[in-house]
């Protein structure tokens, strides 16, 4: 085509073209190659061929083609039975510790059974999905709810998503003013206080929320959104407890002034310049780094920091008014569960005194239990306030969203 | 695709059938591609959003405009637009727009750090460009292929980089301090976000204009010298010209990347920034689906009207093309110096020193983090911690390993299923027909939707799959993935190939086709080759976005052994980053690598 090349030119030039055409043949050939896969793969459990009962989508999970075939066809009388556990990643896989291994292996170890984690991404929401769509439920217990989540699930589905909990071993042993369902699904495993955790090198934190606003903690504190993340949600919640929703609202303020809400409180915080940052993980990488030196956290902090050998007294708690917002997470039965006796009998498991010590170590929590067994150097490091304070089931319901939104507007209205 | 028209075949009557044969499968081959890349967007994108996008005017059963309506005459999502919606007098809006506090409302304000971030992108990347397509030095080619390794980095590596970069304690102000300025306060501005924006979509634009810089005709700019023109001139006449459409592509693309803008923007700025995709997260969360999905349809809207915008301008300014010779490039370090070879190498010495600070400072405090320990010494225990879990982890724990497989597997595949797809749907928006910007606009869709509205999509859709006759039809695990990657990815082998195919000279064409040749044949043959930089560069893109791929990946993949690198790096967070900053260094190698590989395997353009 052009006139004016030499021989590499053209060696090139044929080369190129070379690579060109096998780029081609091969985006090709894989493409073509990739379709069958995906039109094969779409084939999956007939397990009903009449209308769409409750129990007939067994088989949906393992949709990859993989693994895990179930035994749950004959409801599975010889063989192991498995226990299917939902939660969030964390609880099963996390860097430093988490409980889902040493829970399994302990389980399985002690009962016939087999246990099998599920941990998706959108944690209950998922399950709130598949009894939306029909999807059948797959799974015996979740672990790892809280009391706002119930109050969505019910505010969601008509049929109930969990079972009642029914006769659980060590239930009359859950701390006082932890258990949070009023119809008696949700059993209390753990419970953590969202407080502050600050530089003690760099400053010495308030102790009331007034002192929050004080000039010398100016640009001090970092939280995070209650919108996105449970620490900010908590801490939010916590300002609601303390300061009220106002004259209209439903929270009568621990203040005691009627015309001051958490609105007002939050509006002097922003002049003050505080931070709000998506995750807490974004809080704690600019706490880390120094950008502020109060951040929004939990009040295991020291637990981790021992752990890494660092200087505690970089990493010091500290209770507002002698509070921190409690949030207790509770496990239940689904309703539709395939193995729903031996899923109490995992209930009543998580509650045993050694389980939940080792359940409070792993997920670098406080037990939910008074009987817990747990040693003297964690319950030192880890925390708890003289006042945990949380809103109850009927307190939370028809108010979070409101709370969250009003928040939203004026703190982001621009 | 069969093989070129090389070896010895077609003689006797069995080669003559089986060629026949051939010819009529490689005239139907476009066709039956566009046909595979239709159903492939049907079944994993457009019913899956559907799905969730129909929330927006189906509430408890009933058809109603009523959540838009109380959207776009809130004053908190569009400002002193929403009066105009709610019935006020455009001119009264107006004044009360022009004067300096006006409410901008979250739509607004979206629309406003997004146009910011757009500019800053296109200003940084340009000199990349420039320095990439006109001049030679070692180490060139591997700089042009690594330009993409920022685009798909998790943002909470981004947000270690940049706290550790530009915050209060951070590389830049103790360079300050050390040189006498006072310290810059740049963490939780709009500035950093804008920041954090280019450092993601300054190379997108860099990497397209590149190509389409190398794909200029030297010999046009020849001729202009010849005729007289200056260098300059023959640059704003000749050259320049071939680049507005690859600079606006990257613009397009970057404005209605940062207009979605989710994670980085609550990391770097906080919430007093908060755009229109951190709304879309809230509700989706709390299942306020119907307010979401209205939100989210404005997004869309607002996107792809950007890129229709954009679609026209590059229909109606393309410059024909009949080949393409590339401009020799000029060594970076001459010979001889006059001032006209001072002055440009001047101007890319200041460029090298913002785009030290800009990229290089962030990701080399992420690989310092990565060995830094609790106690601030330099240490291994990271990446033994990887190792470690490599070695010990559960088997439903996500190990290094697995997820590295993964990434390249799955972006492999990605890329193969995105390069004949992009392709498609090039050659055919490319064609002459009335609305033919609309279905434009309508592909690029992947780029332009609400990532946590495509995550729900895909579990309603496909995870939970359709009930047809008794059966449930589900699609999970790896090939979906690779099918939500290439879809995610092929819009930008797309908007890379489409200029330059829209500028090809005609007449190439029909006398290929007058020839005998195949639609198809001549795609290959001829089409391709005159545009193969902006194929390769689509590729490279294709493949960066399945790598940094998050939401789809989490929602697909149905075991542990079909996580991705990203994952790996979310599960690894915790409160030290080490962990995570380690796997996200692998992240950076791994890909840094592929690039490289994947422009090597394309080869370097040298003209038809």
């Amino acid at each position: 085509m052009t006139d004016d090349e030499t021989a590499t030119d053209q060696r090139v030039r044929r080369l190129s073209r070379h690579t060109r055409r096998r780029f081609l043949a091969l985006g090709g050939a894989a493409g073509a190659v990739a379709l069958a896969g995906c039109s094969a793969e779409q084939t999956d459990d007939g397990a009903a061929d009449d209308e769409s009962g409750d129990d007939e989508a067994d088989g949906d999970r393992s949709g990859d083609g993989s693994s895990d075939n179930e035994s749950d066809d004959g409801s599975g009388d010889e063989e192991t039975p498995t226990l299917t556990v939902a939660t969030y990643t964390s609880f099963i896989d996390a860097p430093s510790v988490s409980p889902g291994e040493w829970l399994k292996d302990e389980f399985e170890s002690r009962f016939d059974a087999e246990l099998e984690w599920a941990t998706p991404d959108n944690e209950i929401n998922y399950y709130i999905e598949r009894a939306q769509s029909d999807a059948g439920i797959d799974a015996d217990v979740y672990v790892g709810f809280t009391t706002e989540d119930l109050v969505r699930i019910d505010e969601q589905l008509d049929d109930d998503l969990f079972a009642e909990a029914g006769d659980i071993d060590g239930l009359d042993a859950v701390r006082n003013g932890l258990l949070f369902d009023p119809a008696d699904r949700a059993v209390p495993y753990d419970t953590g206080y969202v407080s502050l955790v600050y530089d003690g090198t760099e400053t010495e934190a308030p102790e009331t929320f007034e002192g929050l606003l004080d000039e010398e903690h100016a640009g001090a504190l970092i939280a995070q959104n209650p919108g996105g993340s449970a620490t900010g949600r908590a801490f939010l919640f916590h300002t609601v407890r303390q300061f009220g929703d106002g004259p209209d609202g439903v929270v009568e303020g621990e203040d005691g002034d009627a015309d001051y809400d958490y609105l007002d409180y939050w509006a002097d915080l922003q002049d003050n310049g505080v931070r709000v940052l998506g995750s807490w993980e974004d809080a704690y990488t600019a706490w880390s780094g120094g950008e502020a030196p109060i951040v929004v956290s939990y009040s295991t902090d020291q637990v981790f920091a021992a752990d890494a050998g660092e200087d505690l007294e970089k990493h010091q708690i500290r209770f507002l008014n002698d509070q921190a917002y409690a949030t207790p997470e509770g496990m239940a039965v689904f309703a539709d569960a395939d193995e729903p006796a031996l899923a109490r009998e995992f209930m009543s498991f998580m509650l045993e005194p050694a389980v939940q010590g080792e359940i409070a170590q792993r997920n670098v929590a406080f037990p939910a239990t008074d009987t817990a067994e747990l040693p003297d150097d964690y319950r030192e490091l880890a925390q708890e306030p003289t006042d945990p304070v949380t809103f109850t089931y009927d307190e939370l319901q028809g108010s979070v969203s409101e709370w969250i939104s009003d928040w939203e507007r004026q703190y982001a209205g621009n | 695709m069969s093989d070129g028209p090389h070896g010895p075949h077609g003689r006797g009557g069995r080669g003559r059938i089986r060629r026949s044969l051939r010819d009529r499968l490689e005239g139907r081959l476009l066709t039956l591609l566009a046909v595979a890349t239709s159903a492939a967007l049907v079944v994993a994108f457009y019913y899956p959003v559907g799905t969730v996008l129909v929330e927006a005017v189906r509430v408890d059963g009933a058809v109603t405009l009523g959540v838009f309506a109380e959207i776009l005459r809130d004053p908190f999502y569009f400002g002193e637009l929403a009066r105009l919606f709610a019935g006020e007098s455009p001119i009264a809006v107006a004044r009360d727009l022009a004067s300096p506090d006006r409410r901008l409302g979250i739509v607004g304000f979206t629309a406003y750090q997004a146009a910011l971030s757009t500019a800053a992108s296109v200003a940084l990347g340009l000199p990349a460009a420039y320095l990439l397509a006109r001049f030679e030095f070692p180490g060139r080619r591997t700089l042009r292929s690594l330009t993409i390794v920022p685009f798909v980095l998790p943002s909470i590596m981004v947000a270690v980089g940049f706290v550790a970069t530009f915050g209060r304690n951070g590389t830049l102000n103790a360079v300050l301090g050390a040189l006498g300025l006072p310290p810059v306060d740049l963490l939780f501005t709009l500035e950093a976000i804008v920041i954090a924006h280019a450092f993601y979509n300054a190379p997108l634009v860099a990497r397209v204009t590149t190509a389409a810089w190398e794909s200029v005709d030297a010999r046009a700019v020849e001729t202009a010298r010849s005729l007289g023109a200056g260098p300059l001139r023959a640059f704003y006449d000749v050259v320049a010209p071939q680049l507005y459409p690859a600079v606006l592509t990257g613009a397009a693309l970057t404005f209605v990347f940062t207009f979605g803008t989710f994670p980085i923007v609550l990391a770097l700025g906080g919430f007093q920034l908060a755009t229109i995709e951190v709304f879309i997260y809230r509700l989706v969360r709390d299942l306020s689906y119907a307010e979401a999905a209205a939100l989210a349809i404005i997004e869309l809207v607002i996107s792809l009207g950007v890129l229709l915008a954009y679609l026209r301008y590059e229909a109606r300014n393309t410059v024909r093309s009949r080949g393409a010779r590339p401009l020799p490039r000029k060594p970076l370090f001459p010979a001889a110096s006059t001032a006209r070879q001072i002055l440009p190498r001047v101007g890319l010495a200041a460029y090298f020193v913002v785009a030290g600070v800009i990229f290089l400072a962030p990701i080399a405090s992420m690989i310092l983090a990565s060995v830094t320990g609790a106690d601030g010494a330099l240490t291994l225990e990271h990446y033994r911690f990887l190792l470690d879990r490599q070695q010990t982890g559960a088997a439903f724990q996500v190990r290094p390993w697995p997820a590295i497989r993964n990434s390249l597997l799955f972006a492999t595949g990605a890329t193969l299923f995105a390069l004949p797809m992009g392709v498609v749907v090039a050659v055919l928006t490319t064609r002459r027909y009335r609305g033919r910007k609309l279905v434009d606009a309508a592909a690029m869709a992947p780029l332009a939707v609400s990532g946590i509205v495509v995550g729900l999509g895909l579990l309603r859709g496909l995870v939970f799959g359709i009930e047809v006759a008794g059966w449930r039809v589900t699609v999970a695990g790896s090939v979906a993935i690779v099918l939500a990657h290439a879809i995610a990815g092929y819009p930008f082998v797309v908007r890379t190939v489409a200029p330059g195919l829209e500028g090809l000279d005609r007449s190439l064409i029909e006398s290929a086709r007058a020839l005998g040749a195949s639609r198809a044949r001549v795609i290959r043959d001829v089409e391709l080759p005159l545009v193969w930089p902006a194929v390769v560069a689509g590729a490279a893109f294709a493949f960066a976005i399945s790598i940094g791929e998050f939401t789809a990946t989490v929602v697909l993949a149905t075991s542990a052994d079909a996580y991705t690198m990203p994952v790996a790096i979310e599960r690894f967070i915790g409160r030290r980053l080490g962990p995570a900053t380690a796997m996200g260094v692998v992240l950076l190698v791994v890909t840094g690598l592929s690039f490289v590989v994947i422009e090597r395997l394309g080869g370097e353009h040298r003209g038809l």
